[in-house]
């Protein structure tokens, strides 16, 4: 280029002489050959001024203008700095909240995935400190199923979530890369994400945004839920096209990066309820759909009616997409899509019994089409739990009648029977109430309340047993009855109540 | 840029005002000044004013404005190569330049190239190329630049004219 063969004096004489020349009326080409100097100088004068005349508006205006998109897109973390125990490695990608590395933890020596928040999505202090709460209860989530949250790191008022670092790709990219996976693939993805979501709720944890991005499938083949707890953070979704459908995003706006996807999005969401456990059984139906056909239940030309679909159409007959799937698995998947929340299976523990019976595992196949929430094994375990208080109350009748024709020990146990009978007894009937009313946290209550029940009932029937030695002398008849109602407790807490309780809410004993 | 460029630019007096530009930029996005615009020349002037305030280091204004204009180069280039800016580069037709090139320069695929060409004019001119860091890459007015490189704003614009030429001239590939 002509620029770089000149030297830097006579650089100098170019730019004094364009500068001289470029203000000139008339033609300052013509002027520039009148001047006396170099010809090579002339000749790049020439060529500067040929290219001013056609720059126009070139390099104006400046480039930052939007000085926050920029801040947003730079990294924030180079290669080999450190945060905290973690070395960053290198940039993985960049997802809605900001960009997410790869990282080592120097302490264990792992590696872990550090996902920077973008500042704007914190907001205030108030915001910063929930977020800091839900990583806390995210971080207590372990589950094979679900990418386990270490910490949260702050550093000069940015935070950083260091979780798992999952090696694989994410559903999205299996759905992209085409081809349909087998009924058995399709049935396995419903279990996995359904144990996982199971164990989240228990914890009283929703995740909000299930959706094919946020679900990776490691080395191992094994499926992993992504950002459980972290989805109150995500900016609030916009409808743009670029957003609604990431295989055609290719992120060119910053909203579409930053925008949720209301595809996947509960008609409760939609309609601004608060979001529940089966909110995230909505949003695994629309996964396990598009999973197993490719297709959006509910797609539609635009964003828009797509939303319209979700709120007030049934989705399309996933029968008619994959009419090689087992209908109860198909009939799993569009309960899950049902519109109504209470018309969906009531717990992730409920759709795990139906895909039991759905692949074979457990019991009777239902049909399609069918009520598939066991809601039927909940009413007799509701009766186990009413018989079990029934019991109570008899034993304590007994201990009151023993207790008068006796003195000494047998009041002591009257009184302590009474008292663990009165705790157990309205332990059991909260069961009842959560099982009823409050589902999602009944797996969280019903592992709190066990423990405490085993007790009361094993001690109980101890005491019954204490009694009827004591009064055996006096009432054989008596020592007998006593001795049948405490046999009764023990027996209905060691055989019956694990049996009831397995089949209304399958897996959760095995825990 | 270089290689030295780059490893000067991570550490030192650039690593701090780098810092000190993110650390503002991203105070403002948090909302602490609601209802204003960042201005890339505000956020220079802010991040002078908080260095200054810690030290001696930065008695020579004119000296930082020189190093945070050479970092928000730095930042806008690296994000430009990040977005994968060089393949946009190099699908545009530049035979039927000047309108892409305009074009393009409201677009970020530029910036690469630019940037290359940048280095090449500081070798023989450094002042063109601090011009032009000010003018575009911090978006300060003809006053303002002609005042921190102490200079008329007259000069100013003349060079400014020559620099836009010569940079034009090369991105379009012509001599």
């Amino acid at each position: 280029m002509a620029g770089d063969a000149l030297t830097a004096a006579d650089m100098a004489q170019v730019r004094d002489l364009f500068e001289a020349a470029v203000d000139r009326d008339g033609d300052p080409a013509a002027w520039t050959q009148s001047q006396d100097a170099p010809d090579r100088v002339k000749e790049e004068v020439l060529s500067l001024l040929e290219h001013h005349s056609r720059a126009g508006s070139f390099l104006t205006p400046p480039e930052p203008g939007r000085l926050a998109d920029i801040f947003l897109d730079t990294p924030a973390l180079d290669p080999g700095t450190t945060l905290g125990a973690y070395r960053i490695e290198r940039e993985l990608g960049r997802g809605g909240m900001g960009c997410v590395y790869l990282a080592t933890d120097t302490r264990p020596g792992r590696a872990v995935a550090i996902k920077a928040i973008a500042p704007h999505l914190t907001g205030s202090d108030v915001e910063r400190g929930r977020l800091r709460r839900e990583a806390r209860a995210a971080a207590q989530l372990s589950h094979p199923g679900i990418c386990t949250v270490f910490a949260l790191e702050e550093r000069d008022g940015e935070q950083f979530i260091v979780s798992e670092f999952v090696d694989g790709q994410t559903l999205r990219g299996e759905i992209a890369a085409g081809g349909l996976p087998s009924p058995d693939c399709v049935a396995a993805a419903a279990r996995e994400l359904a144990l996982a979501l199971q164990a989240a709720h228990g914890h009283g944890i929703v995740h909000r945004d299930m959706k094919p991005e946020n679900v990776m499938r490691g080395r191992d083949g094994h499926l992993k839920i992504l950002d459980f707890g972290l989805a109150r953070i995500d900016p609030r979704p916009r409808m743009s096209d670029a957003a609604f459908d990431d295989r055609t995003s290719l992120h060119t706006t910053q909203s579409a990066v930053m925008a949720g996807t209301p595809a996947y999005m509960s008609p409760e969401q939609l309609n601004g309820v608060r979001a529940d456990a089966r909110t995230d059984l909505f949003q695994l139906g629309v996964l396990l759909y598009e999973f197993a056909c490719g297709e959006h239940p509910f797609s539609a030309p635009t964003p828009v009616s797509t939303i319209g679909r979700i709120l007030a159409s049934e989705p399309t007959p996933l029968a008619g997409r994959r009419p090689d799937l087992p209908p109860s698995l198909v009939a799993a998947i569009e309960c899950c899509l049902r519109k109504e929340p209470r018309e969906r299976f009531v717990s992730a523990t409920d759709l795990l019994a139906a895909l039991d019976g759905a692949t074979g595992l457990g019991r009777v196949v239902t049909h399609a089409g069918q009520d598939l929430s066991p809601a039927g094994k909940a009413t007799w375990w509701s009766a186990h739990q009413l018989v079990a208080i029934a019991l109570y109350f008899s034993g304590c009748v007994m201990a009151w009648t023993i207790k008068e024709w006796t003195h000494g020990l047998t009041t002591a146990a009257f009184v302590a029977l009474g008292g663990i009978a009165t705790i157990a007894g309205v332990f059991r009937g909260h069961l009842v109430f959560t099982e009823r009313m409050n589902h999602s946290s009944f797996p969280a209550e019903w592992k709190r309340a066990s423990a405490v029940l085993f007790t009361a009932d094993v001690g109980m029937a101890a005491l019954l047993g204490a009694d009827a030695l004591l009064v055996s002398s006096i009432r054989p008849l008596l020592a007998v009855f006593a001795l049948a109602i405490g046999l009764g407790i023990a027996l209905a807490r060691l055989v019956l109540e694990p049996a009831t309780t397995r089949a209304a809410f399958p897996g959760m004993i095995e825990r | 840029m270089d290689p030295v460029g780059r490893t000067a630019f991570s550490s030192g007096v650039y690593a701090d005002v780098y810092g000190e530009l993110r650390r503002i930029a991203a105070a403002y996005m948090r909302g602490e000044r609601p209802g204003q615009t960042l201005q890339a020349t505000a956020l220079v002037h802010e991040a002078y004013l908080r260095l200054a305030g810690d030290g001696a280091l930065w008695n020579d204004r004119q000296h930082f404005i020189g190093i945070a204009a050479r970092s928000m180069r730095q930042i806008l280039v690296d994000r430009a190569r990040a977005r994968g800016a060089q393949k946009r580069w190099a699908g545009l037709d530049r035979v039927s330049l000047t309108e892409s090139l305009i074009a393009a320069a409201a677009d970020d695929a530029m910036l690469p190239a630019l940037d290359e060409a940048l280095t090449r004019l500081e070798a023989i001119e450094p002042e063109l190329a601090r011009i032009v860091e000010l003018r575009y890459f911090v978006g300060m007015s003809v006053d303002e630049t002609a005042a921190a490189l102490n200079m008329s704003p007259a000069t100013l614009k003349r060079r400014w004219a020559l620099a836009r030429a010569w940079l034009f001239r090369a991105l379009s590939g012509g001599s």
